[in-house]
């Protein structure tokens, strides 16, 4: 089992490596540089090469690259932000904290809400418990984030009063983005548990344990819903990546300062350290978490506990 | 449990939605967000809260590129010699007490006002000049010291400036310069602008700035004017404006400084009396690069230009790109603020209204025929930058349909402006929709159209193919600075302009249009469509 997590954390180096040489490779090929974005329209263009020079912006692509790759991972330098000079890390960091507290938030409230829905759903098939849950589904999966948010801020802000409509104070700033975040996660957790434990629930071995004569709940619980799990474990560490990614949206809409809006408020002053530093801690982040649930899928799942365990892994 | 005890349950909680949602307050909600009830507040320690789209790049003012951090960092933290009087127009002294001009123009001396710096520091002609020769080593305001040569402090009190050439223009980098102090930007060395300082003059000093989480400013209690009515300050940013038009609505934001004109219905419903919608200085324009070789240089045909520039209905444009609220544009600036800038109520240059039949007469004029305007002439790509906030990508789009009308067919292209703009001055364009003013003086139309221009030369008119007398026209950029004289520069940049618009290269779109509101508990004071100045504000008893 360590073997497999050493072998997985060993993956990380090549994703990294990957992911800073695509996001490099698009930002060589946009047009515009942060020397003009920076000294403005009346610079000289003189001027302006020589402040790209000062930044190592004009290097030929494989030298910049590697220069960047050599400073991150022997110095873990990330650089100094083009537009605010200040040390790259010490702005991506605390907005990376925001943004993973929001995502966290997010998946928990997903989770909590759409998997005990989908069990049921599953469970009462054809009822109303499982078709009035289906139908609200449907449309929440359906609903984009920004529109929640909208519409949170109308009712639970303006006309209701009750939640402070932008900021990070406190946990009640968090409340609405959280929400507008993790419902249609929520919605996919939930069609995606009931279909997982339908599937369960018709295997030979959940009728084998009713002719047991084994009590409902314990089929349920015991039989079905652990191996139904496996897929939705899957489905909840993608659906945190996609909200660390994805919370740009709230983000923006709830003034909270994350890293997906500093991704995208940078890119128009063509900040390149900022935007690729911060989509490296995503795509890390993104991969350690899919790391964690393979880990768990091994745990969850004794048939990959036992093949790594045969080979002493 | 049953089916009826399930839907009873559903329609109770339905209910219950419905009663809260009712229970909202429409105005003037009494209570902070979380249901306290609002205590009694000492002015002292009231909060103003202003709206940011974007965090501030920097406590510097001379990193500050985006009007909302210029608007905090050229004006409540740091001072210039002069301040601008943007309501009525023209300069007047600030950390300058006193100005002698010398006979030939050449020399200024500028004698300080008893003024101190946030760090308590005493204001010194040395600290100017610091402040000058550093901006001058900065070739993001090359547009304005270049024609400085020289300063110098004579006393601790008195600051001589020597030009190249006369240069009536100089009120505006007085305005533009600020004064730092020597000694904490050179304490502080790479970190100013990272960090808080006090290393300005202004009536607001910085507490907290953090490019995460905001900006925080207190009143200044030594402040050489007299300490502000706003004690304290806090910048909240908020990017999307529908968010922000909420917070204002919930009263969590106190002044909206640029608001959104798509929600400006809502926000004056909200605002009551406390709004304003002014004409802003900043007019956007397209520019036609008549040397493009599209479609066999059919740019460098005078005759399609024109046909262009009447094909456009300004109107229309303002509709798309600011929500009605702005202004159809004919000036280079708007006259009413500038006093050199030629008004389009003198009749002294051309305008292009929209006239879609004599754009379609142009053509044919130029030789197309019927069957080819029916096909639709390529004209190429329309370009501009500014992809976030899409109001100029908007007016693209107007054109390319007022363009499609007459008989001629255009792409468009927007991007940020770090991708454009590089592709403006490279003359690597077409067409394209361009930002500029934000400047009171008129000599500023020297960035667009002088050869020797290091700034947002967007028409190339020094060529052996140029539609213009491009040496008068450098002739006349020059003759207007010469002078102090309104009534000669006027007349010098009525022909200027009159050129320009003669040669449909660059034609005014719309003015966009100012909007500011404001809490009840505020009196703004005077109003200023760009510069607000929070030392003028004051909480209403």
């Amino acid at each position: 089992m360590y073997r497999y997590v050493i072998k997985r954390l060993l993956f990380l180096i090549p994703t990294i490596l990957g992911v800073t040489l695509i996001i490099y490779a698009v930002m060589s090929i946009t047009p515009g540089d942060p020397g003009r974005a920076m000294l403005g329209t009346s610079a000289l263009q003189a001027d302006v090469d020589a402040y790209n020079a000062a930044l190592g912006y004009n290097l030929p692509f494989p030298i910049k690259y590697f220069n960047y790759v050599k400073a991150m991972v022997i110095d873990q330098d990330f650089g100094f932000s083009y537009l605010t000079k200040q040390p790259v890390f010490d702005e991506i960091w605390p907005r990376f904290l925001e943004t993973l507290k929001l995502a966290f938030l997010g998946v928990f409230i997903a989770a909590s809400v759409g998997i005990p829905f989908g069990i049921y759903a599953a469970v009462k098939q054809y009822s109303l418990w499982d078709t009035v849950p289906s139908l609200v589904a449907f449309f929440m999966a359906a609903f984009p984030s920004f529109v929640l948010g909208l519409l949170f801020l109308y009712f639970f802000s303006l006309k209701l009063n009750l939640l402070p409509s932008y900021g990070i104070g406190s946990f009640e700033h968090y409340i609405m983005p959280a929400l507008a975040i993790s419902i249609p996660p929520a919605a996919q957790n939930m069609r995606f548990t009931k279909s997982s434990m339908l599937e369960a629930i018709r295997q030979d071995y959940v009728r084998t344990a009713r002719a047991k004569g084994a009590a409902e709940r314990t089929v349920v619980w015991k039989h079905a819903l652990r191996n139904a799990l496996l897929p939705v474990v899957t489905q909840i560490g993608l659906s945190l990546g996609v909200l660390i990614a994805g919370a740009v949206v709230a983000e923006k809409i709830f003034s909270i300062p994350g890293i997906g809006s500093l991704i995208v408020d940078r890119i128009a002053y063509k900040d390149e350290p900022v935007i690729i530093a911060g989509t490296i801690l995503i795509s890390i982040c993104f991969t350690l978490v899919m790391l964690l649930v393979d880990i768990i899928y091994a745990f969850v799942d004794p048939r990959i506990r036992a093949k790594y365990s045969n080979t002493k892994g | 449990m049953n089916k009826k005890r399930l839907l009873s349950l559903l329609l109770m909680f339905l209910m219950l939605v419905s009663v809260l949602a009712g229970c909202g307050q429409t105005t003037e909600p009494s209570e902070e967000p979380g249901g306290t009830e609002t205590p009694a507040v000492n002015p002292d320690e009231e909060i103003l809260t202003i709206r940011k789209t974007a965090s501030l790049q920097s406590t510097d003012w001379e990193a500050t590129t985006n009007t909302f951090d210029m608007q905090i960092m050229w004006v409540q933290v740091f001072e210039s010699l002069y301040t601008i009087d943007e309501a009525a127009g023209g300069y007047q002294n600030q950390l300058a007490k006193e100005v002698a001009i010398s006979d030939d123009g050449l020399t200024y001396t500028v004698t300080l006002q008893d003024a101190s710096f946030q760090n308590g520091d005493p204001l010194k002609a040395s600290d100017v000049v610091f402040s000058y020769k550093r901006a001058m080593e900065n070739s993001r305001f090359n547009y304005v010291t270049s024609m400085i040569k020289s300063v110098e402090a004579t006393d601790d009190k008195t600051v001589v400036f020597t030009l190249d050439y006369p240069y009536s223009a100089i009120s505006h980098t007085f305005w533009s310069i600020k004064i730092s102090s020597e000694r904490e930007v050179t304490e502080q060395g790479e970190a100013f602008g990272t960090v808080p300082h006090t290393a300005a003059t202004g009536p607001y000093i910085i507490t907290e700035y953090d490019v995460a989480s905001g900006l925080k400013l207190k009143a200044n209690e030594n402040y050489w004017k007299g300490v502000p009515n706003i004690k304290n300050v806090e910048y909240i940013v908020i990017s999307d404006d529908a968010a922000a038009v909420i917070a204002f609505e919930n009263d969590e934001l106190e002044y909206l400084p640029d608001a959104p004109l798509s929600e400006w219905e809502s926000l004056v419903a909200a605002s009551g009396e406390n709004n304003s919608l002014t004409k802003g200085n900043n007019i956007r324009f397209m520019a036609i690069n008549y040397l493009s070789p599209t479609n066999n240089n059919i740019l460098g045909n005078l005759k399609v230009r024109e046909a262009i520039f009447y094909a456009i209905n300004k109107d229309n444009i303002n509709a798309a790109a600011a929500s009605g609220y702005g202004a159809p544009a004919y000036e280079y600036m708007p006259h009413e603020y500038v006093a050199t800038s030629p008004s389009f109520e003198d009749g002294g240059f051309k305008i292009y209204d929209y006239d879609p039949e004599k754009a379609k007469s142009m053509l044919k004029e130029a030789g197309f025929t019927d069957a080819q305007i029916a096909e639709g002439i390529d004209v190429g790509t329309l370009m501009t930058y500014g992809a976030a906030t899409a109001e100029k990508a908007k007016a693209t789009q107007v054109i390319q349909a007022n363009l499609a009308e007459v008989g001629l067919k255009c792409e468009i292209y927007v991007a940020e402006a770090a991708q454009v703009t590089p592709k403006l001055y490279a003359q690597d364009y077409d067409m394209c929709i361009f930002g500029d003013s934000g400047n009171y003086d008129f000599n500023n139309i020297r960035q667009q159209v002088h050869s020797e221009s290091t700034g947002m030369y967007v028409v190339k008119y020094a060529d052996e193919k140029s539609p213009l007398d491009y040496k008068r026209l450098e002739e006349l950029v020059a003759l207007g600075v010469s002078t102090a004289d309104v009534d000669a520069r006027l007349d010098y940049y009525t022909e200027l302009w009159s050129m320009v618009m003669d040669s449909a290269t660059i034609l005014p779109l719309y003015h966009n249009p100012v909007g500011i509101v404001w809490s009840s508990k505020l009196d703004p004071g005077g109003l200023s469509p760009t510069y607000y100045h929070i030392y003028n504000f004051k909480w209403v008893e």
